[in-house]
């Protein structure tokens, strides 16, 4: 994704009024500090701006609106455009990764015409013509300049759920060896169709390879559990049925309980236990294993003591 | 082609050795029931592991075959469905319902053995 700043299809036709940027622009350096100072004040009062304000230290402030400023007189004094549509691409992944809402960074890109137009209405308003043909130059500048920092600030922000969806993807379903013939899946997360078969392969292939007998699913880390997941558990259970071993879900809460209850989801073929700790009892059970407790050993638990 | 049928013990051992046709799966339900009888057998082992695909078809017939051995008082484990076989079979609503099932031949036959010490214990 990510499209560079010259990709940005102008919402305006460019530059058509050279003679009105360099208006636009000779008010705005004249005035440039009252105008920071300006934009500062507007945005005082916005929560998210603030604090964004406040973390950032004085000097670096200092810093980025100077090269702001060098950047945009480049731009409009030399034409070397390209430079300010990369700042403001730069701009736009800032505000995605300072985590800026989108409202705040709107308005301070607005405020900025709201605190420069009483300026240009200064120099320019005995010549309405000129004081148009500015008023137009500024907008459209504007709005090429939201146009780009938005479209950075959406695709790192796409960038990032991606990135989210990756690595909940990856975090999938490890299959453990708890005991011999005794497998452990925990399953965790949201369990669609895609991860269902992923998890289900994963198990059958498990079961083969450390010769199962009985596999243990827990289910605990699952937020939701509805008619199609029930499915799906129910699809695992049987696969692992055919491959001669026999499947014990645990985890289920009092609200999927009753959720499943409530849809008429069949859960009679499986073997459900409450949680974890009886769903590994009754597999033990099931292999034959009797757990014996002996006395505890204090200072292997307690080495301080 | 034919599936050969080994007595080991009062255990059939049928291992199929490729892909099946029809008619081969119905006469190899044919020799199974007449030979449980014939050869005073306990249990019956199918050995699918050579098998790439299960269809509905191949599934009934088991099921079947396995259901009316049982009317001939003998139990029977379908063995070695593959991990591809099984999620296959799932996905296609094919379960194998009342059939015991193990991983491979070793576990099968421990299978027998404990359906036979515990007849009421199914999975």
């Amino acid at each position: 994704m990510g499209a560079s700043a010259d990709q940005v299809v102008p919402l305006r036709p460019e530059s058509p009024d050279q003679r009105a940027l360099k208006d636009y622009w000779s008010v705005y350096e004249a005035h440039f500090d009252d105008i920071q100072v300006g934009i500062m004040h507007e945005l005082a009062g916005d929560p998210d701006f603030a604090a964004i304000v406040k973390m950032t230290p004085p000097d670096v402030q200092e810093q980025n609106s100077k090269k702001s400023r060098a950047t945009m007189r480049r731009a409009i004094v030399e034409g070397d455009w390209q430079s300010y549509w990369a700042d403001l691409k730069v701009q736009g992944e800032q505000y995605a990764k300072m985590g800026l809402s989108f409202r705040a960074w709107f308005k301070a890109v607005g405020s900025f015409r709201t605190v420069l137009s009483p300026y240009l209405f200064e120099a320019y308003g005995k010549t309405p013509q000129r004081l148009l043909a500015v008023i137009e130059a500024m907008t459209g500048l504007i709005d090429r300049a939201m146009a780009v920092i938005g479209e950075a600030y959406l695709a790192t922000k796409e960038q990032t759920i991606r990135q989210q969806q990756d690595s909940l993807r990856e975090l999938s379903t490890p299959v453990l060896q708890v005991r011999d013939k005794m497998l452990l899946l925990p399953v965790i997360g949201v369990i669609d169709s895609h991860r269902a078969q992923q998890l289900t392969e994963e198990l059958l292939l498990a079961i083969r390879a450390n010769r199962a007998r009985v596999v243990v699913l827990d289910i605990t880390g699952v937020p939701a559990v509805d008619s199609r997941v029930a499915n799906h558990l129910v699809q695992t259970v049987e696969a692992a049925r055919l491959m001669g071993a026999a499947a014990i879900v645990t985890g289920l809460s009092a609200e999927v309980a009753q959720t499943l209850v409530t849809l008429g989801v069949e859960l009679g073929k499986l073997n459900t236990v409450g949680d974890l700790q009886g769903g590994l009892e009754e597999a033990e059970h099931l292999l034959g294993y009797r757990v014996l407790q002996d006395s505890p050993d204090i200072r292997q638990i307690h080495p301080a003591a | 082609m034919q599936v050969p049928i080994l007595k080991q013990g009062d255990v059939l051992i049928a291992s199929v050795q490729a892909a099946l046709t029809d008619a081969d799966l119905v006469q190899l339900r044919d020799q199974l029931t007449e030979k449980v009888g014939r050869l005073r057998s306990r249990g019956v082992i199918v050995d699918v592991t050579a098998l790439d695909v299960m269809d509905s078809f191949a599934s009934r017939s088991l099921r079947n075959l396995a259901h009316m051995v049982k009317l001939r008082g003998a139990e029977t484990v379908i063995v070695g469905i593959q991990p591809e076989v099984a999620f296959a079979m799932v996905q296609l609503g094919l379960r194998l319902e009342g059939v015991l099932t193990a991983l491979d031949l070793e576990e099968g036959l421990e299978a027998l053995n404990r359906a036979r010490t515990s007849p009421t214990r199914a999975h």
